[in-house]
């Protein structure tokens, strides 16, 4: 990874501040205390932002450093990959027709809108979803996802009764903030260890999950354990609808690429403290952050352009893209910033 | 009517240790559960070989009512019973040595059946083959030891076993042996199975159907390794086989507090959320490849037959004396 330039402007201070900030942020998403990949996402353009207002000479140096590093902290988060492209290239455009500095000023406006994006099309799929519960229904859910929120809250402002059990969802267990952030919507909460998702499946209606990704064949990548709760959902013949934005589809599936998997390196965030010290040296701790749920155990993924079967994804990408999707790689256009 | 005054001060003090869980693990309740008896039958004055023989029925009952839930108890009792029943007694003497050897019988079969099982399981095992278990089971772990020792497994996945972390007294076990274990979350079992080759896990009861009762997160277990079709084996000695299922009772669910999931200050802050915290699963026998039992290995299906005719147990026996308080 290249080093931070030490900006030469007067305003040392509140770049090195960003700097300082930026690196936290990275550390923080690659331990999983960001929780949802849309709060990353974000996070990033904010930093992004900042950047751009208190580190002007030296900001081309801040995205080329800073971009990669932020998706390699959470490489399997597409959103995070795809709104810092839609970034890059509204910067490159500004920057080849008016100048850098020019470019530099008009960040702010365009991470703004971006944000505003990221949070009109959420309320779009909360339209959506929350038409998908129904009074009396039996919610389960995983992990923590800020559109599963909004479409839970929309359904409650909707007026429709349902119960809703979370599993705790480990590694990390963001699950507990779920259920605390549902029993103050008024929603009946109920707070499960994940290894009781078969056994309460049969009370359940259906299962609503976010995602952090979606593969161009309908595959669905989110927190790990969400695909055992599919094929379990799929036993139970409950339904399965994943609330995905169109930006978390992986454009580099198409092209073969596989979607990186994130292990939890410290075992201490696994297993507690004192309970790792009590066993042998030689025993290893393995905790993966995301799974695959195969597109068959899913149902639909309701989008802001609508609800979609898995498999037409190809059909959804085609027709906002073309075929092949035509997308710049993140390589090509951080070379291109880092021309002058 | 209070029993206390009648059995001897150390059967009631099994008793009782049952009954407040202070004696527990299915193997402990039954070897505790045949030692009262014999207690019972060394400690008895009258001279009547029939008031002997209802003496030890009544015996037997109270300890059956010690705690309800757990199968090993009557199992262990009715082993002695019932063989006792069949024995034509004809002397005071001759009944109470007849109690002491089958007591005796007992235990030492018990303690037998792990290696037992260790050896039937470890065969099933091939050369290379990478293993998962959930929670702690002594018969998993005799299974899992034993393939190792022959050479034949190294590598182990190890649930954690949430809400308790039991996987971890599995992890130190296995690792002490020298396997290489690998602890993983729960959540992650799906993303694993792939890896694996064969799945042992233990057993709190077997039903008469073969469905097996055990630590919540067994079944999405089986179900995973059905799915990636990964051998799913039961280790368990026979004293889990439930007879009451026999007449159609469930085999009970507890459901434990709270506190092991979350701790206070969450639940303090969070009150309105509902935490549900069962402490088992039922594994349905189709997931089963087989159930390794000291008796040999079985599908899950042959469970009745190790009920009813190598266990001694007596249909119209179960139905006099049923589980006091059943639920889902």
């Amino acid at each position: 990874m290249k080093c931070w330039v030490v900006p030469q402007a007067v305003d040392y201070v509140a770049c090195e501040d960003v700097q300082r900030r930026a690196s936290k942020f990275i550390r923080d998403v690659g331990r999983g205390t960001v929780l949802g990949s849309t709060e990353v996402a974000v996070g990033s353009l904010e930093i992004v932002r900042d950047a751009a207002s208190s580190c002007r000479n030296t900001f081309k140096d801040f995205l080329v450093s800073f971009i990669p590093s932020v998706i390699a902290s959470r490489p399997s988060s597409q959103v995070v990959e795809n709104v810092l492209r839609r970034y890059l290239e509204e910067f490159i455009a500004v920057r080849n027709e008016r100048g850098f500095g020019e470019a530099v000023g008009v960040t702010q406006r365009i991470v703004d809108s971006l944000i505003k994006e990221l949070d009109l099309v959420r309320d779009a799929i909360a339209e959506i979803g929350s038409k998908r519960v129904e009074d009396g229904d039996t919610i389960l859910t995983h992990s923590y996802s800020t559109t599963v929120l909004r479409t839970l809250k929309k359904a409650v402002e909707r007026g429709t009764v349902f119960k809703v059990y979370v599993t705790e969802s480990r590694p990390i267990g963001e699950g507990r903030v779920t259920a605390s952030n549902l029993s103050r919507l008024g929603i009946e909460t109920t707070l499960i260890v994940d290894s009781a998702v078969r056994y309460v499946m049969k009370r359940v209606s259906k299962v609503l999950v976010g995602a952090d990704a979606i593969a161009i064949n309908g595959a669905v990548v989110n927190k790990v354990g969400t695909s055992a709760i599919a094929l379990a959902a799929k036993e139970a013949r409950t339904r399965l609808f994943v609330l995905a934005g169109v930006y978390k589809l992986s454009f580099e599936t198409v092209f073969g690429e596989l979607i990186e998997q994130v292990f939890l390196e410290d075992a201490s965030l696994v297993i507690p403290r004192e309970r790792i010290q009590e066993l042998p040296e030689r025993v290893r701790v393995s905790a993966p952050l995301f799974d695959v749920t195969p597109p068959e155990y899913v149902d639909a993924i309701i989008t802001e352009k609508g609800v979609l079967a898995p498999q037409a994804i190809p059909v959804l990408v085609a027709s906002l893209y073309g075929w092949p999707p035509k997308i710049r790689s993140l390589r090509d256009l951080l070379m291109e910033v880092s021309k002058d | 009517m209070s029993h206390e005054h009648r059995f001897p001060k150390e059967v009631v003090e099994i008793y009782e240790g049952i009954k407040n869980m202070s004696i527990r693990g299915a193997g402990r309740i039954a070897k505790y559960a045949v030692i009262a008896l014999m207690k019972a039958a060394e400690d008895y004055k009258g001279g009547e070989t029939r008031d002997f023989l209802q003496y030890m029925e009544r015996v037997g009952s109270y300890l059956k009512s010690a705690r309800p839930t757990a199968v090993s108890l009557p199992n262990a009792v009715t082993y002695v019973l019932s063989r006792l029943r069949k024995l034509s007694i004809t002397s005071v003497e001759e009944g109470k040595q007849a109690v002491v050897n089958l007591a005796q019988e007992f235990v030492r079969k018990a303690d037998e059946a792990l290696k037992i099982i260790g050896e039937l399981g470890s065969r099933r095992i091939e050369n290379g083959d990478v293993l998962m278990t959930h929670c702690h089971s002594t018969a998993a772990v005799s299974v899992i030891v034993t393939a190792h020792r022959k050479g034949k497994v190294n590598v182990v996945y190890v649930k954690e076993t949430r809400p308790a972390f039991q996987g971890l007294i599995t992890a130190k076990a296995l690792a002490e042996e020298g396997l290489e274990v690998i602890v993983i979350p729960d959540s992650s079992v799906r993303y694993f199975m792939k890896k694996v080759d064969k799945v042992v896990v233990g057993a709190d009861t077997v039903a008469a159907n073969g469905a097996v009762v055990n630590k919540i997160g067994t079944s999405l277990v089986a179900l995973a390794a059905k799915e990636a079709r990964v051998r799913f084996y039961v280790a368990t000695e026979t004293f889990k086989f439930s007879p009451y299922t026999l007449l159609g009772e469930l085999v009970p669910i507890e459901v434990r507090d709270p506190r092991e999931v979350v701790d206070e200050e969450w639940i303090r802050e969070n009150e309105k959320v509902k935490i549900f915290n069962p402490v088992f699963d039922v594994t349905p026998p189709e997931y089963v490849d087989a159930i390794i039992t000291e008796k040999g290995v079985i599908p899950p299906q042959a469970a009745l037959l190790l009920l009813t005719e190598d266990y001694g147990i007596d249909l119209r026996e179960i139905g006099m004396n049923p589980p006091a308080t059943y639920e889902e």
